[in-house]
């Protein structure tokens, strides 16, 4: 009784092939495919570019986006059929097959009837001259001419040859390419063999409207191989292509970053030699971790430099964030509110507009003897003084958000178990925020790691630059810049960013967690 | 340790968390504070502690006003609901942590530490981190480093109300023995009033900042002095009804609705003719065959050992309590015998009861 109860779906239509149902929701879901890609595509063309335009932007990644979204739309559509069919009929593969097919085809169908009405695909205008040719011995021959084509408008005739445009001796296949490649309109001077004399004569390109009815059918296998494929292909694997793709640029950059470190030049992810030759892979690059670069600077006090500036940007950046962070959670004091409402302010400050004053700043400090000598303009205690400064609000926001997590109990016991509030901050509070700390900590050091701008504006000359001050040398404004050279100093740099995010992705990441709870 | 609290008052702000707060806590004594949510013990509790300073008032302990006095230096314990423990700290570095912060050598922090764990029954806890411990394991750590100082107040700070109902039970009789064993005056904080009821020796009901009555439970539950206590005290709670005072003396009766009750003579001497709010708790209220008042049954709710009724006469509803065994279904008329010795009577003026002030 029990389990006559349980409904059985397609009970009735089991032994079916052709199902109904699973083609229209193998159909439906390419249709919804189609139509956001569509969507898509004309709010990029349509919408986006002409937006852009107008604020006088020139820019071409929303028409190649579109165009692209265009002739992928298909190809995304037919898929879509296939893996939809393979979920409407799970355990039915050849009912699938025969859905996904016929869904694919009703398909192909609908999206051959939009690019007729659109032009767009095997409908799209292309350059021709109207006319049918042949390859001979002597060159290319007129077979016929479209009346009232290119062609015959320029009076080429049937029966003529084509040898050559300008000097320039062809064959079919360069002709084509030749005409493929112009402009509407664009002038191409032939000459002719006709009837023994050779003529000049100069045809117009003009805009074919036939049909490609090749490209036609080469879409319909295509709807049908790939309807196919998607019944085949795996469904959770779909998030990881469609993430790859879109990792793809990333990727690639930093691929080419790494070839081009070790290569003279390079033509894409190609390197290349002086003459154009795949191969010329060197240790060129790298020659600056032994020899002294430029204006004899060894890369190796410049690291010492930047390692100094970041480190001493850790241990100010955590120890005063640390306690500015507790007074501000767990303290009332005047004053407590506008002081947070300030430190947000200053934390979205541009620190370009303050450069000038921090300059006087510095120069100020230079002159007080020995504290000068540390922190003073052109010092390295200088640049990360400053740094720090910038780095404290958000240091001192995010560490009154971890204290914030801690339990009050935690700390009122530690007091009445006989703890002075200094010491229950640093035995008690402080070991509850090391996740916090640490994260903080590696946040400062990279960003006074890779600092640019401060280090660049108060340091002049050669003993107090860092690594990205270094690396901006080789940027010059009059001669020809080394890019190997520059990516090879930039992976130099980037190496213990990348090892510290390796190595304590875990930490970072409990910054954007915000803080964590009292545990137990 | 004797501890005097005199006039009280902490306001946060323009608010008041206690409102003129005075009672003295004998040496040895098992206080609990008692009250809803909000009401202001805690931060009676966290002022004695010295967590927070007193607005006005001041806090003896003994002779000793210590009103300013830092935590570290007042000699207490305390007992969070939360527990509080470190986290970073085995339980053995949590119970030593006060010691250490004494001053006291290694050796002998070894030695206290290893009593005080015994006693609580943790002795082979000691190398486990607090997130590795269950939530009576916890709680034992958590009075365990209270203890371990001999500190001459013990605070509790609802301590059992993150516990299961079963561990609750057995935790209320232990923290009730030792702290008899070790008679260190001790003030516990709680919303539950079993827990008062069962473990203090006095209780301080506390109403929004405002102390209402501080006696002994039996007082508190047999002799309330005003409708709030008697409203607050016992499960089910009390019922109370408008009810018109009349008769000559000797001979007073209670008019409540079409039910009329016969005073006993013993109150003569109190009540007078005129308006009151009679109370009486469910237990004074008995089913009997008949001759009783009849009540018509409006809603019947289990509780397992008996079931509480719901027994409306006239417009006035009464909870009473029944033999499941008898098993009364909602719509049944029962007969009911109210015990008027236990009446209690108030004024609905001031809300204080006519019998006991």
């Amino acid at each position: 009784m029990t389990t006559a109860a349980i409904p059985q779906p397609d009970a009735q239509s089991s032994d079916e092939l052709f199902n109904f149902r699973t083609i229209s929701r193998a159909f439906r879901s390419g249709l919804i495919v189609a139509l956001v890609l569509g969507a898509l595509a004309v709010v990029l063309q349509v919408v986006l570019h002409p937006l852009i335009a107008s604020a006088n932007v020139e820019e071409n990644v929303t028409t190649v986006l579109g165009d692209a979204l265009i002739s992928l739309l298909p190809v995304f559509a037919y898929l879509a059929c296939g893996s939809s069919a393979r979920a409407a009929a799970p355990r039915r593969l050849l009912r699938a097959v025969i859905a996904a097919l016929i869904a694919a085809s009703v398909l192909y169908v609908g999206i051959t009837a939009v690019e007729s009405v659109l032009k767009l695909g095997a409908f799209q205008p292309r350059q021709s001259l109207q006319i049918t040719l042949s390859q001979t011995d002597e060159g290319v021959l007129v077979e016929a001419v479209e009346a009232g084509g290119a062609a015959d408008q320029a009076g080429i005739l049937p029966g003529d040859v084509i040898t050559a445009i300008r000097r320039d001796p062809i064959t079919l296949d360069t002709l084509q390419k030749t005409i493929a490649t112009s402009q509407v309109d664009d002038p191409l001077r032939f000459r002719i063999q006709r009837n023994g004399e050779e003529q000049l004569i100069t045809a117009r390109v003009g805009e074919g409207t036939s049909v490609q009815t090749s490209a036609l059918v080469n879409n319909y296998v295509i709807a049908l191989i790939a309807a196919c494929f998607a019944i085949f292909f795996p469904r959770s694997w779909v998030a990881y292509v469609v993430l790859l793709l879109s990792l793809a640029p990333l990727i690639i950059g930093y691929l080419w970053l790494l070839i081009a470190t070790f290569s003279a030049r390079t033509h894409g992810l190609l390197p290349l030699d002086a003459q154009d030759n795949v191969g010329g892979l060197t240790l060129a690059n790298w020659r600056f971790l032994v020899d002294p670069l430029g204006k004899g600077q060894s890369v190796w006090t410049i690291t010492l430099n930047t390692l100094i500036v970041a480190i001493v940007m850790t241990v100010m950046v955590i120890l005063v964030a640390s306690m500015a962070g507790y007074a501000l959670s767990r303290m009332n004091f005047f004053g407590r509110r506008i002081f947070l409402s300030f430190t947000l302010i200053l934390h979205g400050f541009p620190a370009v507009t303050l450069l000038i004053s921090i300059f006087f700043v510095l120069n100020f400090l230079g002159k007080i003897p020995i504290i000068g000598d540390i922190f003073g303009y052109n010092t390295l205690g200088g640049i990360a003084l400053v740094m720090v400064a910038f780095e404290l609000p958000l240091g001192i926001w995010l560490m009154k958000g971890f204290f914030d997590g801690v339990s009050w109990d935690m700390e009122r016991s530690a007091l009445i178990d006989g703890a002075t509030r200094w010491r229950a901050f640093w035995e008690i509070i402080l070991p509850q925020i090391r996740p916090g700390i640490l994260a903080l900590g590696i946040f400062a050091f990279i960003s006074g790691w890779n600092a640019y701008l401060i280090p660049q504006t108060f340091s002049i000359g050669t003993n107090t630059a860092t690594l990205s001050v270094f690396l901006r040398q080789f940027i010059g404004d009059t001669a020809p810049t080394d890019w190997n050279q520059v990516a090879a100093v930039g992976i130099f740099q980037l190496i213990p960013v990348l090892l510290l995010f390796v190595f304590a992705q875990e930490y970072l990441l409990n910054i954007y967690a915000g803080g964590l709870k009292g545990s137990s | 340790m004797k501890i005097a609290i005199e006039n009280l008052t902490k306001k946060f702000g323009p608010v008041f968390g206690v409102n003129d707060l005075s009672l003295d806590i004998k040496d040895g004594e098992f206080v609990a504070f008692l009250g809803p949510s909000g009401c202001g013990k805690t931060t009676t509790l966290l002022t004695v502690a010295g967590i927070y300073k007193p607005t006005a008032g001041t806090i003896r302990f003994g002779e000793r006003i210590i009103n300013t006095v830092q935590p570290r230096d007042r000699n207490i314990g305390m007992v969070f609901q939360s527990y509080a423990l470190y986290p970073h700290m085995t339980v053995f570095e949590n119970i030593a942590y006060p010691l250490k912060l004494k001053g006291v050598s290694r050796q002998d922090q070894h030695k206290h530490v290893q009593q005080v764990a015994t006693t609580m029954g943790i002795a082979e806890l000691l190398e486990r981190r607090p997130g590795q411990l269950s939530g009576g394991q916890q709680q034992r750590v958590a009075l365990g480093r209270a203890l371990v100082k001999e500190p001459d107040v013990l605070l509790f700070d609802e301590p059992l109300s993150n516990l299961d109902a079963r561990l609750r039970l057995s935790m209320r009789g232990e923290i009730k023995q030792l702290q008899n064993r070790l008679g260190i005056t001790s003030i516990y904080v709680t919303h539950d009033q079993v827990e008062a009821l069962t473990m203090a020796d006095r209780i301080a009901v506390i109403s929004k900042g405002k102390l209402q009555a501080f006696d002994a439970p039996e007082d508190l539950y047999d002799r309330p002095k005003t409708l709030f206590i008697a409203e607050f005290i016992g499960n089910p709670p009390m019922n109370f009804a408008t009810a018109e005072i009349s008769g000559d003396k000797g001979s007073l009766t209670a008019q409540i609705g079409s039910l009329t009750l016969e005073l006993p003579s013993k109150y003569a001497e109190k009540v007078a003719r005129g308006q009151a709010i009679v109370g009486i708790r469910p237990e004074d209220i008995t089913l009997v065959e008949s001759d009783g008042v009849v009540g018509n049954v409006f809603v019947v709710e289990p509780l397992g050992r008996e079931d509480m009724l719901d027994v409306r006469i006239g417009d006035q509803s009464f909870l009473i309590l029944a033999d499941p065994e008898l098993h009364i279904k909602a719509g049944d008329n029962v007969s009911l015998r109210f015990n008027t010795e236990e009446l209690q009577l108030f004024d609905p003026q001031t809300e204080k009861s006519l019998l006991w002030n």
